[in-house]
């Protein structure tokens, strides 16, 4: 049995608190200076690499990067209940194109606009400033573009210009084991921008840009229609329980005719081990006569929490990992296509000019679940198309008050 | 106050800052409008939240959802935990082997089984489907979770694997408390297996099978991370639980007021049963108890 003094407790005891006490004082003496922003994991480290050539010009505001979990929609969260608390969250908001209605509403994110000269501003991509403008006010700077398109397997069709081209190669080319047409059929976001690329496609549209729903029209019946339409002709039946992933190993493994999906998805087709290695290409989506190519816009830039204590050094930042010479580092480690019109690879301009932003409202989460609900009935087989879309105008209607 | 109840202090502290404090908060906050359009300060709205709840189709539909999983769950765990239990009970060697394997699922983390089992029910890569179709029992793949019925009984079936050895093991801790001479004493009187199971075994057992009930329907009624990964409450909405409700409501709309109503509502309803479980098991035992 060990047996200690009483002196030695209380010695210790002091000793410890005197740590602690310590151990306080220097993070607290590091938050003045330092910034923080909350990111996805870094795989391939790429953001470490920029973040460290910034601390190496900036040693007395480095950035500090928090690498949070991969689903976007839990760091949304973390940045929600941040920005609740106040003070003392992330300085630097790695921030999705569909927050920035929602975060800039309430108050959170600085804004931008008469940081960024317009001539620093004409060779980001339009439709990125777009999405990242709130009540035309700029509130994120972007750093890469993201849209939809359509991956098509080149050794079996030829490029499909509209819905009937692709369901009819799809229908002659699928078999027992690879689908015709693969896309994401979840109960989740995907399942918006699947369907907003067809609606678009048909001509139609969801909220315009003055809050107005305009979902109750043919052409989305129509869109709704033929995604329903695919289940079990040209796509498989569990297509209404995939997200990006599955269908993406599916094509990958040479298991779909077509597949919908992002840029991401085109390196990872080529690499080595790939079973379609050669034997795919891309297009923008398929439309209809009256519609046009769409592409629903994804993509990542930076804000500037409103709740920083240290703004300049935040923007000097945002500012650096928005050049140029970051961006291309960027496309070549990681693949993500940068927000730069001068810099958008040959083969991508048409999609990234066909692309759009989702409506830009704040209350968007909500008008994402109402659509997403009775998207996913009606694909479930639970209600009409035509019911799905009446139901799910009137309840964005009630929501959007107009 | 005695010295020994200093102690009791810091523990209450934490509670009361933990538990007591978001709870009270929660409750006032029902009574306000707390969202975007108010720039989140609390404008006192009286009852209109809970006015609200009574229209929302989607607080009727999570609510049918929630029970009905509560129910089924919870109905098939106790039968299975209470079957499991009066067997290994009888075992004598290896009986720690088997309780031990037992609880395996139990004490995994939920979004890791639910990742699982997610994959186990996927249409094309799952081992259900697989089997089925090996075996000639399909013709062609079902996708579980794309069905609200099959997605339904995939979520209980997740449910029950996690969870029945947590009902086996406070049964199974009830039984081993009882005396073994009252079950001869009966014995000598000539009473079968009913009568012992009815006059020692069930009364002894009603406070466990209590702790037990009332701590799966309270696990059951506020699932949260099985259903969210499993399904993420599609297809069209039918899996939805209450707990997500109010999760999405608060996070992803930034509507505390309504999201507190939505928590209190999930208070009273479980206060609610919990109260009608204790009269209906140990109000008449309350002699043993």
């Amino acid at each position: 049995m060990f047996s200690t003094s009483r002196p030695a407790k209380i010695l210790g005891l002091l000793a410890l608190s005197a740590l602690l006490a310590a151990s306080f004082a220097i993070s607290r003496s590091a938050r003045h200076t330092e910034l923080t922003v909350l990111m996805e994991p870094d795989g391939t480290g790429v953001w470490r690499g920029i973040i460290a050539g910034f601390n190496d010009a900036h040693p007395e505001t480095p950035v500090r990067l928090v690498e949070g979990p991969p689903s976007t929609d839990t760091r949304e969260d973390l940045y929600s209940t941040a920005f609740l608390a106040g003070r003392g969250g992330y300085d630097i908001v790695y921030c999705d194109v569909v927050w920035v209605p929602k975060f800039a509403a309430a108050g959170w994110l600085l804004d931008l606009t008469d940081r960024l000269s317009p001539a620093a501003r004409i060779d980001f991509l339009p439709a990125d400033i777009e999405g990242g403008s709130y009540d035309g006010r700029l509130y994120r700077i972007p750093a890469f573009t993201d849209a939809g398109l359509l991956y098509y397997r080149s050794d079996l069709v030829r490029a499909p210009e509209t819905f009937d081209d692709l369901a009819r190669d799809a229908a002659e080319y699928k078999t027992g084991d690879r689908a015709g047409y693969l896309w994401q059929g979840k109960q989740y976001e995907g399942l918006i921008t699947n369907y907003l690329e067809i609606l678009w496609g048909f001509g139609g549209d969801w909220i315009s840009s003055d809050r107005r729903v305009l979902l109750d029209s043919p052409e989305a019946v129509q869109a709704l229609r033929f995604l329903q339409s695919s289940i079990e002709t040209i796509s498989p039946r569990g297509v209404v329980t995939y997200s990006e992933e599955e269908t993406r190993n599916l094509f990958q493994s040479g298991r779909g005719v077509f597949l919908r999906n992002w840029f991401y998805v085109w390196p990872l087709l080529g690499r080595e081990g790939s079973a379609v290695q050669g034997k795919a290409a891309f297009v923008p989506m398929v439309r209809a006569a009256a519609g046009k190519h769409a592409a629903a816009l994804g993509g990542w830039g930076f804000s500037i929490s409103r709740f920083s204590s240290n703004e300049d050094a935040a923007w000097e930042f945002v500012e650096f990992a928005t050049r140029p010479e970051q961006l291309m580092q960027l496309y070549s480690k990681a693949g993500r296509i940068p927000a730069r019109k001068s810099l958008v690879p040959q083969e991508f301009q048409e999609i990234v000019r066909n692309a759009t932003p989702r409506p830009r409202i704040p209350e968007y989460a909500k008008a994402s679940d109402i659509l997403q609900r009775w998207l996913s009935a009606a694909l479930a087989g639970l209600v009409s198309p035509e019911e799905a879309i009446r139901n799910a105008a009137r309840e964005t209607r009630a929501v959007l008050g107009g | 106050m005695r010295k020994g109840n200093l102690w009791f202090i810091p523990s209450l502290l934490l509670i009361g800052a933990m538990l007591l404090y978001p709870a009270v908060r929660t409750f006032a906050l029902s009574f306000y409008r707390m969202d975007l359009a108010t720039s989140f300060h609390p404008d006192f709205a009286g009852l209109s939240n809970f006015a609200r709840l009574v229209l929302d189709s989607r607080f009727h539909a999570s609510l049918r959802m929630t029970t009905l999983f509560t129910a089924t769950t919870v109905c098939i765990e106790f039968a299975a935990g209470l079957a499991l239990a009066l067997c290994v009970d009888e075992w004598v060697r290896g009986r720690n082997v088997v309780r031990t394997i037992l609880l395996v699922p139990w004490t995994l983390p939920t979004a890791v089984i639910a990742v699982l089992w997610a994959w186990m029910f996927n249409d094309q890569y799952g081992i259900l489907n697989a089997l089925l179709l090996r075996t000639g029992i399909l013709q062609s793949p079902v996708s579980w979770l794309g069905d609200p019925t099959a997605a339904f009984w995939a979520l209980v079936i997740a449910d029950v694997w996690k969870t029945t050895p947590f009902v086996f093991l406070i049964l199974l801790a009830g039984l081993q408390g009882i005396p073994h001479d009252l079950y001869e004493a009966i014995e000598i009187d000539g009473g079968g297996p009913w009568v012992k199971f009815r006059r020692i075994t069930w009364p002894f057992l009603a406070r466990f099978v209590f702790v037990a009930l009332v701590f799966r329907i309270i696990q059951a009624f506020s699932v949260f991370d099985l259903v969210y990964v499993m399904t993420g409450g599609g297809p069209g909405g039918t899996t939805e639980t209450l707990s997500m409700y109010a999760y999405q409501t608060m996070m992803r709309y930034l509507d505390f007021g309504y999201a507190s109503a939505l928590s209190t509502a999930t208070v009273v309803i479980l206060a609610l049963t919990a109260a009608v479980l204790y009269w209906l098991l140990l109000r008449r035992h309350e002699d043993l108890a």
